[in-house]
């Protein structure tokens, strides 16, 4: 078993820590177009009972 | 307004505080029509410029989804070649909505939530809903509000980034519901002008483990194709928004296009109305004046 997985991550979370270090590696001219697929904006709700229960951030 | 008196079968016109819109019978006043005209060039603004704002955002679209397209097929392929089926002793299913915050778009929402309508008309015991975007929530939550395990919003008004898309993932992963086969209910973007309702198939560990034909694919262990799920699931649902997204924006264009041009033509036939009725206005005072100084 890998370590990131031990460590309670799934493939992922490991995937977007790896992009995330390679975007902060590019060069300054590519790296603000690719910061700008970095972002996110969802919201996810859990729902039960035909009711939402709790904010959560995920 | 009108009031019948006895069995005269008269009409008085009774003057009543809003003495000011008394008008003629099937005659709309001057200035009720001007408003209206004037309400309705308003709206036709309004749509031209959403109009406008969709086809940039259209573009930007279909661009991103070219790019994105071999991602999906590419995990989709997986599923096809090692013909997976879902287990029979989990009946349970997940069914991903995938649509957006924001309306005026055509049938892009409801066409995904009528489909998933009838999925839940066969079976809504066994079927789980997360529904991607408050108008499939909207719709589904009245009747089935009972079968959504998790809602998203905050989707639409910017184009989906795969971080979202892995936020949806991990999250569908890490809830405590267990289903062996899923479907993701989006709409495939065809053309400017079509679109076609379609799912995408997710299947659990399970499902895949059992799978007569996983031998074809080389030095696979547990591991291997658990991760590979995990981010299979994200690289799907990351399709299946930018198709989403492509297809709403492009019906967003035409809905707007098609309310410009009706708009265009009750603009028309208000003008008309309008025309009409003041040269009719301007000929009944000739007339009042006319009659007046030849009774003198």
């Amino acid at each position: 078993m890998s370590a990131w997985r031990a460590a309670g991550l799934n493939y992922i979370n490991f995937s977007n820590i790896a992009a995330k270090l390679l975007r902060q590696a590019l060069k300054a001219d590519l790296r603000a177009e690719a910061d700008k697929r970095s972002g996110t904006h969802i919201k996810i709700t859990k729902w039960q009972e035909g009711k939402p229960i709790k904010e959560s951030t995920y | 307004m009108f009031v019948r008196f006895g069995n005269f079968g008269s009409f008085v016109p009774l003057l009543v505080q809003n003495g000011q819109q008394q008008q003629q019978r099937g005659m709309a006043t001057l200035k009720s029509i001007s408003m209206r005209l004037k309400s309705v060039k308003n709206i036709q603004k309004i749509t031209q410029s959403m109009k406008m704002v969709s086809a940039a955002k259209y573009a930007r679209a279909e661009r991103d989804l070219k790019a994105v397209r071999p991602i999906g097929d590419g995990a989709t392929q997986f599923y096809e070649k090692a013909e997976i089926q879902p287990v029979q002793d989990i009946p349970q299913k997940l069914v991903i909505a995938i649509s957006s915050d924001r309306g005026l778009c055509g049938a892009v929402h409801t066409s995904v939530a009528r489909y998933i309508r009838g999925e839940l008309a066969k079976d809504d015991q066994n079927i789980k809903v997360v529904c991607v975007g408050d108008k499939s929530r909207a719709i589904l939550q009245r009747l089935y509000g009972k079968t959504i395990i998790m809602a998203c919003n905050e989707i639409g008004r910017l184009p989906p980034t795969f971080i979202d898309a892995s936020k949806l993932a991990d999250a569908i992963l890490k809830s405590e519901y267990k289903f062996s086969a899923g479907q993701i209910v989006y709409n495939k973007f065809r053309s400017v002008v079509s679109y076609n309702t379609s799912i995408l198939p997710v299947f659990s560990l399970a499902s895949v483990t059992a799978a007569p034909k996983l031998s074809v694919y080389d030095s696979l262990d547990d591991e291997v194709i658990q991760s590979y799920l995990e981010f299979s699931l994200a690289s799907l649902l990351f399709y299946a928004m930018k198709e989403g997204a492509c297809s709403e924006q492009s019906s967003r264009m035409t809905a707007m296009d098609n309310a410009s041009k009706n708009a265009g033509e009750m603009i028309d036939k208000l003008t008309l109305t309008f025309n009409r009725t003041r040269q009719a206005v301007i000929t009944r005072e000739l007339i009042e004046i006319i009659s007046g100084a030849s009774a003198l």
